[in-house]
């Protein structure tokens, strides 16, 4: 089977999994959120039409006699329309609205920090394993200590040095609240100001682990022949560095981002928590906070999708740096 | 002998005796500073709350820093901070210990036993992990810990959903690992000898797979601790707990940050940290056994020790001389690989250098070229290289720029194995490219691209396949291409590694017919190594026989051939089938053939 194939059919099963467990979880706990949710509704004034309970009863689970199959085709139909019903915390929004507002912010924050933070670590593992045998090497410890930092904890020294003490950056936030969103100069200024600590907090807490993995693979590359060749061949030192070893060494580093992935997705919820910034962590834990059952349910299969997403792309990435896997049958 | 670096062991090689020893980490300052670290945070938790007070009492004292009645001040409500820290970090230990232990069986049962069964039962489990892994785990935590209400939220649901989410990375290095070692030729002969299977996991793989099986444990408790901090920070954590999660929790919504109370939030971070620290500063101690590779230690790279003979000049016909070589190993004892050897090559000549694995010709042709790595040292003797523009090159005094420019420009090599000697990830065109980019940077791109294609052309490889991955190529063509690129830059001498020896031997012929034609043609010099005395007989002008790092005899083909000196030429000679099956006796001995 064609290597880009396979991996497109791993994550429809991936994505099957993740919606069946998000129908599944609510409906294997103890208690009867749909009640709940619907109390809640009424304190706020909210319609309590049939429609909104049947919305409820398929994502969390009706309690009656209806087929559990019935109910699961039921929901993959909604999950389908992106019809996640009415977040009560958020009332009167719609899921799929609070969601929408709130998921730029964090692909903007999570995916750049991301991305800065892979290319950092990448790039100084390759140099850290390529001069093995000198004060570098001291790095390498020092880089452990990053990584098994709490990011909240991080993100709270952060915010206490920098915020509270210096006044460098805003505490919370994720823009000047005086100002209009939109695709001024001022306002994207105000976000970038107030993304910084956020960022940097997810930067320093995820480099360590990039840069050891990419520092161990970058060590083994380069005892390999095709290193020796290189030096044979009188290239220089950089260029062996870089399009031998390095580009060899980065392989296992990009094969493995979906397990830093989860890493960072899991920090970031808990970083946007301590910054009050206004991404999709933060309204998952207002959810979970205020039983907003639907909401919760919206958006954890929305990080998932984004995550199997991202993985996609990288598995996508892979085949093109590695012609080799394409090879394979 | 295939490489002359280092010589790695595998841990994951050795059987029975020694594999208790081998299992447990090399001691290191790394490893030091962890074990204390770890040792010191554990007690602080297991003793520590024997000697602080209740870490809930409340006083009217609130937030005050630290001082000699509170060594780390009060919290908002007057509880004694350190108090809280030790029955905190006691809380967390136990947590991280438990989801450790859960999900390290978790991670041996989906990995271990999916790979050694193999079958739909590897494809089930595996397809398992990696669905499980790429679903982000805090999210479906969070999740799930917010439909369990509160006060049903005990500290085993929390290690149990923890370890569900955590357990799949591992598993997945467990699963390499084991398919690897299930290959291995003792756990092959104790499945055909009937050993019941439960036993052969039990007996032959599990003690293999323990370094990974501690390593991916230490990981698990780091991140389950991690985990936990995180989910009893945002209030999910497991109901009337106390870990560092929880204080930070507090903490965090007693306005510590605002009202500056660092000495509140500013100690738990840090035992996790450090915690965490010990824990892979462990982890690092356990990854060197499992790929000594990373033993960190030797500088790369250090000739200056070379006592460089003055080298002797004057021979015009020659292009190389190498006079009284010497090659040393430093390990304890030294070994010395190469000792006193003095050769000359002639123009356009092909000289021979044979011997048995390990004699050392590796390592010589490694010093021509000063490709040796260290423990190598060259330690005594000369390489001079005789330019055609009528300069010697003295190579083992050149500084590095100058060496590098000497080395494919002057004298290129070919070495053995070359599935392994090409990059795999770009296609050979860029490696050919590479070269005439770095020596011959005024080529210009349409120049280089017919240069290579002349050269593939010339070994006979048609020239579409320079756009080729090095794995799309047989042996045969890959050696080609290696030839070819050996070729670029037009050298003078070119030393070639057993060039054919993987090869099978029509494929080895017509190589061989080649670089015969190839010197014929451009009239570089060969030094040619390889075990198999008979095929020198039949290309070489002139051979030399090495021993123990020595040569033990060197003379032109013809002489050896018809009056082999030395007792070991002469053995040497018999011991081998020639190609042509003329000489020799396949009935003497069972000829020890290199394969690599």
């Amino acid at each position: 089977m064609n290597y880009y194939v396979r991996k497109l059919l791993f994550y429809v099963v991936a994505l099957w999994t993740a919606v069946t467990l998000n129908f599944l979880i609510p409906r294997l706990m103890p208690g009867n959120p749909v009640d709940i949710l619907m109390a809640k509704l009424q304190v706020r004034g909210g319609s309590v039409d049939p429609a909104a309970r049947r919305a409820y009863e398929l994502l969390l689970g009706t309690g009656g006699d209806e087929s559990l199959l019935s109910q699961y085709f039921a929901y993959l139909g909604n999950m389908l329309t992106g019809d996640f019903g009415v977040s009560v915390s958020v009332f009167p929004a719609e899921v799929s609205e609070v969601i929408a507002s709130s998921l730029p912010w964090t692909i903007v924050l999570v995916g750049l920090a991301t991305l800065l933070s892979f290319l950092l670590g990448i790039a100084l593992g390759a140099i850290v394993g390529w001069k093995r045998g000198t004060w570098l090497d001291t790095l390498v410890p020092a880089t452990t200590v990053l990584a098994a930092v709490p990011y909240f904890w991080l993100a709270l020294i952060l915010a206490a040095v920098f915020a509270t003490t210096l006044g460098w950056f805003p505490l919370s936030g994720g823009y000047d609240v005086t100002l209009t969103p939109g695709w001024n100069a001022e306002f994207i200024g105000s976000a970038v100001y107030h993304g910084i600590l956020p960022a940097l907090t997810i930067v320093v807490s995820s480099v360590g682990g990039w840069l050891l993995g990419m520092r161990n693979m970058t060590v083994s590359a380069a005892s390999e022949d095709y290193v020796l060749t290189a030096r044979a061949k009188g290239l220089r030192d950089s260029r062996i560095m870089i399009r031998y070893a390095a580009r060899n060494a980065v392989l296992p580093s990009v094969a493995g981002f979906a397990i830093s992935l989860g890493f960072v997705v899991s920090g970031s919820i808990i970083t946007e928590q301590v910054f009050s910034y206004p991404g999709i962590g933060s309204k998952l834990l207002q959810a979970v906070q205020n039983n907003d059952y639907a909401l919760m349910q919206g958006i954890f299969l929305v990080i998932t999708v984004a995550v199997l997403a991202a993985n996609l792309a990288v598995d996508l990435l892979y085949g093109l740096i590695d012609a080799r896997t394409r090879a394979r049958v | 002998m295939t490489n002359p670096g280092p010589v790695t062991k595998t841990i994951v090689d050795k059987r029975a005796g020694g594999r208790w020893r081998a299992v447990l980490p090399a001691w290191s300052p790394k490893l030091g500073i962890g074990l204390g670290l770890v040792v010191l945070i554990a007690l602080f938790g297991l003793l520590g709350p024997l000697f602080t007070g209740d870490p809930s009492a409340v006083r009217d004292i609130g937030l005050t820093s630290p001082s000699g009645d509170h060594l780390l001040g009060t919290t908002q409500t007057g509880q004694d901070v350190l108090a809280q820290l030790t029955h905190a970090t006691r809380g967390s230990l136990q947590i991280g210990l438990l989801v450790g232990v859960l999900a390290t069986v978790l991670s041996a049962i989906f990995g271990i036993i999916g790979s050694y069964a193999g079958g739909a039962l590897d494809e089930v489990f595996s397809l398992f992990s990696n669905v499980a892994l790429v679903i982000p785990g805090l999210p479906l935590v969070i999740v799930i810990a917010g439909f369990v209400p509160a006060d049903q939220r005990g500290s085993w649901t929390i290690a149990v959903v923890l370890a569900l989410t955590g357990w799949a990375a591992a598993a997945r290095v467990l699963r390499a690992q084991t398919l690897s070692l299930r290959n291995r030729d003792y756990v092959a002969a104790a499945r055909v000898s009937g050993e019941k299977t439960w036993r052969v996991i039990c007996v032959e793989i599990l003690p293999n797979l323990l370094p990974i099986l501690a390593s991916q444990f230490v990981f698990a408790v780091i991140l389950a601790i991690l985990n936990e901090a995180g989910l009893s920070f945002l209030g999910l954590g497991a109901s009337n707990s106390s870990t560092l999660g929880t204080m930070l929790y507090y903490a965090q919504n007693g306005f510590a940050l605002q009202l500056d109370a660092w000495w509140w939030f500013v100690p738990p971070g840090l035992i996790i940290a450090l915690f965490g620290c010990g824990l892979a500063l462990i982890n690092f101690s356990i990854d060197e056994i499992i790929n000594p590779q990373l033993r960190t230690g030797h500088a790369r790279q250090n000739d200056s020790d070379v006592t460089a003979a003055k080298p002797s000049s004057g021979n015009r016909s020659a292009v190389l001389t190498v006079t009284g070589l010497d090659v040393v190993y430093r390990a304890d004892p030294p070994v010395h690989a190469v000792r006193d050897v003095s050769l000359t090559l002639g123009r356009g000549e092909i000289l021979g250098l044979a011997g048995e694995s390990g004699c050392g010709k590796t390592t010589l042709a490694y010093a021509i070229n000063r490709l040796h790595r260290p423990p190598a040292q060259v330690t005594a003797g000369s390489v001079v290289l005789h330019d055609r523009d009528g300069q010697d090159i003295d190579v083992l005094a050149l500084d590095a720029e100058r060496l590098r420019t000497f080395r494919w420009s002057k004298l290129s090599m070919v070495f053995q194995g070359a599935m392994n000697a090409l990059n795999p990830v770009t296609p050979v065109r860029a490696q050919l490219e590479d070269v005439l980019t770095t020596h011959r940077p005024d080529m210009s791109k349409q120049e280089r691209r017919s240069r290579c294609a002349e050269v593939f052309r010339r070994v006979g490889v048609d020239p579409s396949r320079l756009d080729s991955y090095a794995h799309e190529l047989s042996g045969g063509m890959r050696q080609r291409v290696m030839i070819a690129m050996a070729m670029l830059l037009e050298p003078q001498v070119m030393i070639m590694d057993e060039p054919t020896t993987a090869l099978d031997v029509v494929v080895q012929r017509g190589i061989l017919r080649e670089i015969l034609r190839l010197r014929d043609e451009m009239a570089f010099a060969v030094i040619f190594i390889t075990h198999d005395l008979p095929l020198l007989l039949e290309i070489s002008d002139r051979i030399a026989v090495m021993r123990s790092g020595e040569v033990v005899e060197y003379a032109t083909a013809d002489e050896i051939h018809r009056r082999p000196r030395h007792p070991y030429t002469r053995q040497l000679l018999r011991s081998f089938p020639s190609l042509t099956g003329e000489r020799g006796l396949f009935a003497m001995s069972t000829p020890e053939r290199e394969t690599s």
